[in-house]
């Protein structure tokens, strides 16, 4: 048996991925007609399957992208995907990690920024939706902080949360999106990029645009900096006198809505 | 096999709540594995949840059983930690293969059927069930195209996979019934080329015929001619657990649930006609 034996488990495997990926017809001479079906058409089932299957995958989890796009466009775009970016991971959940900066850098749709920010904050909801779990900080444990503590106090937030800054109106749109036809969904451009967060205290998940302020300071919690530190971050914003209140007033909202996960001091 | 635990359906999150309010209606529950193979949030809260009320067995696609792609060792990993978590009563995937090169082809590729892959896939499986310390139940997948390279039927290369590797199978009736049309044998010859004491679970299913070739959509209600082969399979494999699949156009719980017991009754005639006539139940298997 010679290495290019065109039966063997090797070879046949890979014609028939390249004959299901559209690279190479030379798999149909390897498979039989019926009395009923030709070969091609029986081969097709597959070809056509792979698309329409992945297809259905990117519509469920970027249905703001569809509703900006319109079904045929979507189409067309998802193809182009799916041809660029063939699937990596076991599971079809992760088959979309790419999208927004495929649409971000891939002609016609880099003309038209909004729809990778849509697909970024469609992706970014996912991830939320399954990451890791964490009880949130209670009020009552922040309380119960001894007063010099404050000096080395670091904050975390729980694994959940996402930060993005959107030049398009793209939450609110996205909101939109079962009630438009599909193609329709407008996403008005900003006066200036403006942050939001993403994050899921318990079961569901929450957004909302931060002040620039706000985002300053969240951005410094994250990368682990001490209370003093947080309350720097928001000088640019604020009198040095107001900064310590702000940021009290600022961890006060965030220890409600669930967003911290730990600290330690 | 007989392992009496009854009848199940799949565990989708269109019908979590419907699930929750009306409790007790299925003996178990299939959760497709690579659905709950995330970090957190409600996939598994809601999998903890249904979990701590029924039994579960654990299916999977992703398996890629009979690839020449080295095994994935991210994915079993994921796979022994869902198995820790749920317990499962057996753990099923597909004979055939989904991903090479690297690329997930999400999709359930036919093996041909010959030595080289029959030593293949044995040596995979061993290795599958060595890690995971417990048998693997595989499933004959619904296929399109037959290769010109096989060297066996389809049910040759189950039951001497069955022999060599010490698996079982996860019979899926409508796959035969579908593979049959396409293929064009015999569903009985299948059925009957199948060891009985390896049978684990059943599949049912619904599909789409075009005609020339039927196409395993998972997306109608159960044919009468697969309800007659399911017939013929609880004769032939008595006891066997049995579970509906429904992967698209999913209808209410309740429907579902309506065409399980369609399922029961059957199961109990066949076997109640088996009891009264345990001559003829022996003449075949």
């Amino acid at each position: 048996m010679t290495r290019s034996n065109a039966g063997s488990l090797a070879d046949l495997q890979r014609a028939f991925q390249d004959y299901v990926l559209e690279s190479s017809d030379a798999f149909a001479v390897q498979v039989r007609d019926t009395s009923k079906a030709d070969r091609v058409t029986l081969l097709d089932v597959y070809r056509d399957g792979y698309a329409l299957r992945l297809i259905e995958v990117l519509t469920i989890d970027f249905p703001g992208v569809l509703a900006m796009a319109g079904r045929e466009s979507f189409d067309v775009l998802t193809r182009t995907y799916i041809a660029n970016h063939p699937s990596r991971h076991p599971s079809v959940r992760w088959f979309g990690r790419q999208l927004a900066d495929f649409l971000a850098t891939t002609a016609p749709y880099d003309s038209t920024p909004a729809l990778a920010e849509m697909a970024r904050f469609e992706w970014a909801l996912g991830e939320t939706f399954d990451s890791v779990d964490a009880e949130p900080v209670g009020a009552e444990d922040v309380m119960a902080v001894p007063p010099e503590a404050w000096e080395t106090i670091v904050f975390a937030p729980i694994p959940s949360l996402r930060r993005l800054v959107f030049a398009h109106d793209v939450p609110p749109s996205w909101q939109r999106r079962e009630e438009v036809e599909p193609g329709t969904l407008e996403v008005a451009a900003l006066d200036g990029p403006v942050p939001w967060m993403i994050w899921r205290p318990e079961r569901v998940s929450n957004f909302r645009s931060l002040e620039s302020d706000e985002a300053a300071m969240l951005g410094a919690m994250i990368e682990r900096q001490p209370f003093p530190a947080l309350c720097e971050a928001l000088l640019p914003y604020v009198e040095e006198d107001q900064a310590a209140a702000r940021a009290a007033g600022l961890l006060r909202a965030w220890v409600e809505e669930g967003m911290i996960g730990s600290f330690s001091h | 096999m007989t392992s009496g635990i009854g009848s199940g359906l799949g565990l989708r999150h269109e019908h979590y709540e419907e699930i929750l309010a009306a409790p007790g209606k299925v003996e178990w529950f299939e959760a497709l594995s690579e659905n709950y193979m995330v970090a957190g949030g409600q996939p598994l809260d809601w999998l903890d949840t249904f979990r701590r009320d029924y039994p579960m067995a654990l299916h999977g696609v992703s398996l890629s059983i009979g690839s020449i792609d080295p095994l994935d060792e991210r994915y079993l990993a994921d796979l022994e930690t869902l198995i820790a978590r749920v317990e499962p009563m057996w753990v099923s995937d597909h004979l055939c293969f989904t991903s090479l090169r690297g690329i997930n082809m999400h999709d359930l590729l036919p093996l041909p059927y010959t030595e080289e892959a029959l030593d293949h896939v044995a040596e995979r499986v061993m290795r599958v069930q060595d890690r995971l310390q417990r048998r693997l139940v595989l499933e004959n997948v619904s296929s399109y195209v037959t290769y010109a390279a096989s060297e066996f039927t389809e049910w040759q290369f189950i039951a001497e996979l069955c022999k060599r590797a010490d698996c079982e199978v996860l019979l899926d009736v409508n796959n035969v019934f579908v593979s049959a049309f396409n293929h064009e044998f015999d569903p009985m010859d299948f059925l009957r080329g199948i060891p009985r004491e390896r049978v684990r679970q059943f599949h049912l299913a619904g599909h789409t015929n075009n005609g020339t070739h039927i196409i395993d959509t998972h997306d109608h209600p159960i044919i009468g001619g697969v309800w007659d082969l399911y017939a013929e399979a609880v004769r032939l494999f008595p006891g066997t657990p049995t579970m509906i699949e429904r992967d698209a156009n999913i209808p209410s719980y309740a429907e579902l649930l309506a065409e399980l017991d369609v399922a029961r009754g059957i199961a109990e005639r066949v076997t109640a006609r088996e009891a009264a006539e345990p001559a003829l139940g022996g003449a075949e298997g």
